[in-house]
């Protein structure tokens, strides 16, 4: 199935990255006819995988890039993350019990919550993991304002 | 422009936030709010210009939060704007933290 490129952005691996993303996917997402509650709810997952790569995969302070690209399949997003740090065992990176209130660990909820489906895997032979999540976010039709 | 202070009003101490609270500063809110609550009995935090918080804001949030009620002291959140409404219910903190909707209601 063809896969039509959005965005392809890469950005230093840094928190002050993160807000030229935002504005970034806010573009690209607006462009693609997304709602605003919607938008604003796939800006915040893909913020926070971002976070997770600079504070987790990289661990914070360590120099790196994050290659971000979004794709429409038909009538859904696909959002990549690919990083080239140390590999992530994917079995611990899940969400949380929200019921439980502490400070952290809710960027996963987030995404959890918002995406249709996503995975984190491991590039075996290559360094880095990637993460990909998908989300239905029917396409604008010509003339149509969100 | 992002920015956080603090103003002392006796026992209370206001700290507002204002701009798009991430990853890139969001330890200086935690350490405003924390500081805030090293000096007031009672700490409100108002919200109302901030346009964005992501995950690392709102755990600044929730332990002034839990340091506050450790120590019997009074924590609100004043006038959250929708952004911040709309990440405390996918956090599903909604409940959890005392909001009121102006400075003399966190104050009384």
């Amino acid at each position: 199935m063809s896969c039509r490129p959005i965005l392809k952005l890469t950005i230093p691996a840094k928190a002050e990255a993160l807000k030229g993303l935002r504005d970034a996917l806010i573009g690209a997402l607006d462009r693609e006819g997304a709602d605003h509650q919607t938008r604003d709810r796939l800006v915040l997952a893909v913020h926070e995988a971002a976070c997770n790569v600079i504070r987790h995969a990289y661990a914070e302070g360590q120099d790196g890039v994050l290659r971000v690209t979004l794709a429409r399949q038909r009538g859904m997003l696909r959002f990549a993350l690919r990083d080239f740090a140390p590999p992530v065992d994917p079995g611990r990176v899940k969400p949380r019990d929200l019921d439980v209130c502490r400070p952290g660990g809710l960027g996963i909820n987030f995404i959890d919550d918002t995406m249709d489906s996503w995975r984190l895997r491991p590039l075996r032979r290559k360094r880095g993991n990637l993460l990909t999540m998908r989300k239905r976010v029917p396409r604008k039709r010509h003339g149509e304002t969100t | 422009m992002n920015d956080c202070s603090i103003e002392h009003q006796g026992d209370f101490a206001l700290v507002r936030v204002r701009g798009e609270v991430d990853l890139s500063w969001s330890q200086k809110v935690r350490k405003t709010i924390l500081e805030a609550l090293g000096k007031a009995k009672s700490v409100g935090v108002e919200l109302s210009e901030v346009s964005y918080i992501d995950s690392s804001g709102i755990a600044a949030l929730v332990e002034g939060f839990q340091n506050a009620r450790g120590k019997g002291q009074k924590f609100a959140l004043i006038a959250s704007s929708q952004p911040v409404r709309s990440v405390l219910e996918l956090a599903r903190l909604d409940r959890v933290f005392p909001m009121v909707d102006t400075v003399e209601a966190a104050r009384a």
